[in-house]
């Protein structure tokens, strides 16, 4: 189990629709706060990278002292989609390697969000309070980070 | 490490620029600088007239047409840097000096002043003084040499000569470069930086530093070729230098020639830019990394580290490549150097670092990198203790705000600008509306930007800005944190209740009492009439809802509307909005009461088409009505839909005075906390006074489902932390243990998704933190007057269970047959009644209870629990038993069937299972009672007996107690991950586990015995003052016999046989005692006896008394402490030389006739010494040989 991680889906329009700081670290509110300047400083970089590459999953794009950032996005090139929403990313902070889990992991999120993303009551781009959103989010982490 | 490093920085001659003399203003010493530094570049064309070949100049291919001098000024000068022999570039070549005369009258003091300061820059080959301003008493004074005076003149001819002086400078050094190349090349010099070892060298050593010097002084040469401006010698001279080194092996000056060719190949074709030169530059930087790289490792034992050598080179090459197009590139040459920020010992340098690498992303269009990299510098700044540092920290800071979207309302409205201008295209209708935004921005809008940053960063300008004393730009940060910054509340988070006087719990009555949220009973006692007490609190929003209609079939777009008050305590929020047609809207209107009162709002104040009217709640009433009643020709708001009748009660509204505030918020996210079943985790919880009032008192109390699982709260810490000020903060932890999941949790569960068993709890199950809080209890004169009601803040502990470690089911394991109680014993035990009872009884169901003290009976049962595992992730499980009077845990080693023994702890994988074996030991009870055996026994005893039924019943509470008494006893804990641990609930499974068998682990056996010597024939009270626990838990060590004392050969020897009866009953019994070797045979059938006497005493026949009371731990002493007849028995014995008593067998036996007789000598030898007599050793010996006597029958 990764001892610390920091989770956020980032919109597209670069903001967090959801975060949730996952793992088992001390908790220290100083640290989840720079878990998330780096989340939001990886942005540039994964803006860049995303018109590079097909690849949904990108394994550290960025990194901060022993702090990696994954990210798997996705991008709904359908016409129907367009206006709604196109463009949400995933991303990941972690210590970890263990890649095949934080792939799994960001699969599974993503058939959860696909799921908020259908419920007709969620405006696409706002903030996911669902608990059970959140409850389940967690316990992925757990299972796989 | 320096600032500003660029590849080119290596051609750049450093000048130090230094005020001497009196003071001058900064403002003017910028003034004077800037007036300096403007001659960064100068031409070498220029330099003509001033310059004079003295020698043969070293530098043959000076491009005198286009070539020039940089120079590189340095305003306040520096201190050496250790490292200037290894790059020119970072000696201080000259020295210059700026004074204003006006301050400093006497010119030699200036003089003299500016020697001073240029004796600091040994290594300066020119100084100039500049003097500015001067007076005409000044100027009519003796020139001196070394201070060139600026006469007062305009700008223009001031730039003049100011460019002239600097050219006769330029001029000079260049002179000064070429004496010092051409001595350098004669004679040679001697070059050394911090990585070459300061002490003497060994002889080994002082070759290769000769060696190596050649190599070394061309890479200098080469230096100064390039400060020289002629690139094309640099060139020549490095290539030199990278071969010398290249041959020596030295690792680090090879880098640096190999940087100084890089500069000189920049410079040289500077204008224009090539791929070919960039792939270049590219490849011999990666090498000039790897170089520095090895040196660093090979160097690493040595206390400096050219580390920062490998970061600059770094630094240099993202400069060069600093483009869009090799974005990648540069970010990840950053980002290595970030990375190398841990090998910085010093601070400054990992400040300078980071402040590079955040200009480099900026210059790169990475505006967020570069405002991580800018906080970065700030926190560093902030670790600084001092002002200077807090006021660059907040500088640095403001630059960020753009990145993280939390500059002032005006710009942000720009970045909206560009979206607007899209839709306008889009649409194309002339609509200039503001408000009318597609949704995606509206989103945008309402979201803002990633709050939880820009709040950090806010805060962190607010602190750095109160450090640095500068209140504008606090005040300013405070304003805007403010606006991000306010709580999100809950109604029922800010609840108010009303303090009872009397009472010193006040909390109690208040709030919802029982199980209901609402009862009407208590509301409708207090108020009685319909209209409805609203409190409102000074200085905290408020907000009304109003329901707007548009019956219009056009737009109506309202510029603004708010509440209209006529009390005059309270400040209305316009908002504007805007109603497409035939609809309604719920709008909210805010407002902040101001002052303590009555507030009556009776209506809002609309601005909608540039009217102002207002609007009274009173007449939608009568609106409504008349459209009811068909006087008015339409309902707005049937015609929008919504067609309720809307009648308002107007609540009377007070304002109170401030009271505090509360906001609780666990730390860690708001999102609720994943637990397996039965884990342990504290969570904290702050709470923050958001108020303006301090919190004097609190109360925190537990409500709502699942109490049970919040096992402690950290009552003291808060309690400590009172009174909270406004804006305190206390942080203090709740112990949670999660709850176990029903079996009807299960199975929905796993209807659902059979392959993945995890359950997700339901809401509403989880408990609340119910915390009362009250500010100051009034002013003391005015006491009596009102308490100022209290609050309740509401904290739900979000508690998720789910799914851990399941008990499949648990067993008791035998280790082996103990002794049992059949029914023919406990027969017999009742007829035994009968006989004591006196009647004459007859024994015919013979039954013999054989007990073998080393054999069957040592207590040990084990309890098999096994272990299913269905979750995820690995558990860790760790079996202690809690022992009564110690508190030491017992760590006993669960065995796994897989893994070895030795692991202390049982780790079970997903989807496995494991078992994990209890012993238990110590759960004897002290006395063996038969009133257990009585609802076993029950066809015996007299049915409809009142009295046995009591019995029965109370038997039957003792056992269960003792069950629960011992199940609590043993624990299953269990870890999982870094810290997430708990423990199982095994109760149930135990109890029935144990139900069966309870009377094996509980009752002792009927007797226990122990051995020892006797001394001299008189009783022992040697060690038969054994811990009285311990008696009946008695394990097989101790009660073999030991002896530490030498039994010598043909001597008596006594022994000493302790019998304990551990029922309630007399156990009459028959010991035959028989002598057997070592080997086990008998030692006195054959001819090598090593007995002395051969007798056996066999066929004893006795009483044990009972032990009176069960669980009498005294009785039992008492029992110990005088001579039981027993052991006076055996005691006597032993007179018989029983040489090694291996074993004693002791047969009980109640049948056999002679036995009586036996018992008859026996009693009456007891009842002698039960009456007090002491026998003689003749007496007791003539007994005991008729007791022999009557046994070998």
């Amino acid at each position: 189990m990764a001892s610390m991680a920091c989770f956020a889906i980032v919109s597209k329009n670069d903001i967090p629709i959801y975060e949730a700081e996952v793992g088992s670290a001390p908790k220290k509110e100083d640290l989840a706060y720079q878990h998330q300047f780096i989340l939001h400083a990886a942005l540039d970089v994964v803006q860049d990278l995303a018109w590079s590459t097909n690849a949904m999953f990108l394994k550290s794009v960025d990194r901060f002292n022993d702090l990696v950032v994954s990210v798997y996005f996705y991008l709904y090139n359908n016409i129907v989609f367009f206006n709604l929403m196109t463009h949400a990313r995933f991303m990941l902070l972690h210590d970890s390697r263990s890649e095949d889990g934080i792939k799994s992991f960001f699969q599974e999120v993503h058939e959860l969000y696909i799921k908020i993303f259908l419920n007709p009551l969620y405006l696409p781009g706002s903030r996911i309070t669902s608990s059970h959103f959140d409850t389940k989010v967690r316990a992925l982490a757990r299972r796989y980070l | 490490m320096e600032p500003g490093v660029s590849i080119e920085s290596g051609s750049a001659i450093r000048v130090a620029v230094l005020p001497v003399g009196g003071p001058i203003s900064p403002a003017r010493l910028r003034d004077y600088a800037a007036l300096v530094a403007r001659h960064a570049r100068v031409d070498l064309a220029s330099l003509r007239p001033y310059y004079s070949e003295h020698q043969k100049s070293p530098f043959a291919h000076q491009p005198w047409g286009g070539g020039c001098l940089r120079l590189k000024f340095v305003l306040g000068g520096c201190v050496p840097s250790p490292w200037e022999d290894f790059q020119s570039s970072r000696k201080v070549l000259a020295v210059v000096g700026i004074c204003h005369l006006p301050s400093s009258p006497d010119l030699g003091r200036v003089a003299a002043d500016f020697v001073d300061a240029a004796r600091s820059y040994p290594s300066a080959l020119a100084s100039r003084c500049f003097a500015f301003c001067p007076t005409d008493a000044q100027l009519v004074q003796k020139k001196r040499d070394n201070i060139i005076m600026f006469p007062p003149s305009d700008q223009q001819s001031l730039e003049l000569h100011m460019l002239t002086m600097i050219q006769d400078l330029s001029a000079s050094l260049l002179m000064e470069f070429e004496k010092w190349v051409l001595r350098a090349e004669s004679t040679g010099t001697i070059l050394k930086t911090p990585l070459d070892s300061q002490s003497s060298l060994g002889s080994e050593e002082v070759i290769k530093a000769k060696k190596r010097r050649l190599g070394r002084a061309q890479k200098i040469i080469g230096d100064y070729c390039l400060l020289a401006g002629s690139p094309a010698d640099a060139n020549a001279h490095y290539a030199t230098a990278i071969e010398l080194a290249r041959l020596t092996g030295d690792v680090f000056w090879h880098a640096g020639a190999l940087e100084g060719s890089v500069c000189a190949l920049v410079v040289d074709r500077m204008a224009e830019s090539d791929p070919v030169l960039e792939d270049e530059v590219k490849f011999r930087y990666y090498t000039i990394i790897q170089l520095y790289r090895r040196a660093t490792l090979q160097d690493n034992a040595q206390r400096v580290s050219p580390v920062s050598f490998e970061l600059e080179a770094a630094l240099k090459l993202a400069r060069y490549l600093c483009r869009r197009q090799c974005a990648k590139e540069v970010s990840d040459l950053l980002m290595g150097a970030a990375d190398g920020a841990k090998a910085l010992i010093d601070a400054s340098d990992r400040l300078i670092l980071y402040i590079e690498i955040a200009r480099l992303f900026g210059t790169l269009g990475y505006k967020r990198k570069a405002a991580f990299f800018s906080r970065q510098v700030a926190q560093l700044y902030l670790q600084q203790d001092n002002a200077y540092a807090a006021m660059s920290a907040m500088q640095v800071l403001t630059t960020t705000t753009t990145a993280y979207h939390v500059q002032s309302r005006k710009t942000s409205k720009m970045d909206h600008g560009l979206l607007k201008l899209y839709w306008l295209s889009l649409f194309d209708s002339g609509n200039t509306d503001p408000g009318k935004l597609h949704p995606q921005s509206v989103v945008s809008l309402f979201e803002s930007q990633w709050s939880t940053l820009q709040m950090v960063v806010l805060r962190e300008i607010l602190m750095s800005s109160i450090r640095a004393a500068d209140p504008l730009s606090s005040w300013s940060a405070a304003a805007r944190l403010l606006r991000l910054h306010s709580f999100p509340l809950h109604p029922s988070q800010r609840e108010i209740v009303k303090r009872n006087p009397n009472k010193k719990e006040w909390w109690t009555g208040g709030g919802p009492s029982g199980p209901f949220i609402y009862t009407p009973f208590t509301k409708g006692g207090t108020s009685g009439t319909s209209k409805q007490e609203v409190n409102w609190i000074v200085g905290e929003p408020v907000q009304v809802m109003v329901e707007l209609a548009n019956p219009c079939s056009f737009d109506l777009i309202v510029e603004s509307i708010y509440l209209s008050v006529h009390s005059g305590n309270f400040d209305a929020f316009p908002v504007s909005v805007n109603l497409p047609p035939n609809t309604s809207k719920l709008v909210l209107l805010s407002g902040i009461p101001t002052q303590v009162g009555q507030v009556s709002i009776p209506g809002c104040i609309v601005h909608c088409f540039g009217v102002i009217t207002e609007h009274l709640f009173k007449e939608v009433d009568c609106l409504l009505l008349g459209a009811a009643q068909g006087l008015v020709l339409s309902d707005p708001f049937r015609c929008c839909g919504s067609s309720k009748f809307k009648s308002v009660n107007f609540p009377s509204i007070s304002v109170v005075p401030p009271l505090p505030l509360l906001v609780a918020n666990v730390v860690g996210g708001d999102g609720s906390i994943l637990l397996y079943e039965g884990e342990i985790r504290d969570v904290l919880i702050t709470l923050t006074n958001a108020g303006t009032v301090p919190v004097e008192e609190a109360n925190v109390a537990l409500s709502g489902k699942n109490q049970d699982s919040v096992i402690s709260i950290a009552h003291s810490t808060w309690k400590s932390a009172l009174p909270i000020k406004p804006g305190g903060e206390v942080t203090f932890a709740v112990t949670l243990r999660a709850w176990h999941l029903s079996p009807t949790d299960l199975e929905a569960d796993g209807s659902r998704s059979p392959a993945n068993s995890r359950r997700i709890a339901r809401e509403g199950s989880n408990p609340f933190l119910d915390i009362h809080y009250a500010g100051p209890s009034g002013n003391s004169e005015s006491n009596d007057v009102s308490l100022p009601p209290g609050r309740r803040l509401v904290v739900p502990l979000n508690i998720c269970v789910v799914q851990g470690m399941r008990l499949v089911r648990a067993r008791l394991l035998s280790m082996e047959l103990p002794a049992r109680f059949t029914d023919a014993h406990l027969r017999s035990v009742s007829s035994k009644d009968n006989l004591s009872n006196g009647s004459d009884a007859i024994r015919n169901d013979i039954s013999l209870l054989k007990i073998d003290p080393y054999k069957g009976s040592w207590d040990l049962r084990l309890l098999e629990l096994e272990l299913f595992n269905p979750t995820d992730v690995v558990f860790d499980v760790d079996v202690s038993v809690h022992l009564d009077g110690t508190s030491v845990e017992q760590k006993i080693l669960p065995e796994d069937k897989t893994a070895s023994s030795a692991c202390h702890k049982t780790r079970i994988d997903r989807d496995y299972s494991a078992r994990v074996l209890i012993p238990l030991e110590h759960f004897k009870l002290p006395v063996l009672d038969t009133s257990f055996f009585v609802k076993e026994n029950g066809s015996d005893e007299p049915l409809g007996s009142r009295a046995a039924t009591l019995a029965e019943k109370n038997a039957k509470a003792e056992l269960n107690a003792s069950i629960n008494n011992l199940i609590s006893k043993i624990k299953v804990k269990w870890h999982s991950g870094r810290n997430s641990s708990g423990e199982l609930n095994i109760k149930d499974a135990i109890q029935t586990a144990l139900q069966a068998s309870i009377m094996d682990i509980l009752l002792p056996d009927p007797l226990t015995f122990s051995f020892r010597h006797a001394k001299d024939g008189t009783t022992a009270k040697t060690d038969s003052s054994k811990e009285p626990g311990d008696g009946s838990s008695r394990s097989a060590d101790e009660s073999v016999l030991r002896c530490k004392d030498p039994i010598f050969a043909n001597e008596m020897t006594h022994m000493e046989v302790q019998i304990r009866n551990n029922t309630k009953e007399t156990i009459q019994m028959n010991l035959s005692i028989s002598c057997k070797d070592v080997a086990g045979e008998n030692c006195f059938d054959e001819n090598s006896a090593t007995v002395l006497w051969a007798g056996v005493l066999s066929d004893i026949y006795l009483e044990v008394q009972p032990l009176q009371e069960p669980g009498n731990r005294l009785e039992e002493q008492e029992l110990q402490g005088k001579p039981s007849p027993v052991s006076e028995l055996l005691k006597c014995a032993g007179f018989y030389a029983l040489r090694k008593l291996q074993k004693v067998v002791i047969e009980i036996e109640r049948n056999e006739a002679r036995l009586e007789k036996i018992a008859n000598v026996a009693r009456a030898a007891l009842t002698r010494m039960n009456n007090g007599e002491t026998l003689s050793q003749e007496e007791m010996k003539s007994y005991l040989e008729e007791i022999i006597r009557l046994a070998s029958i």
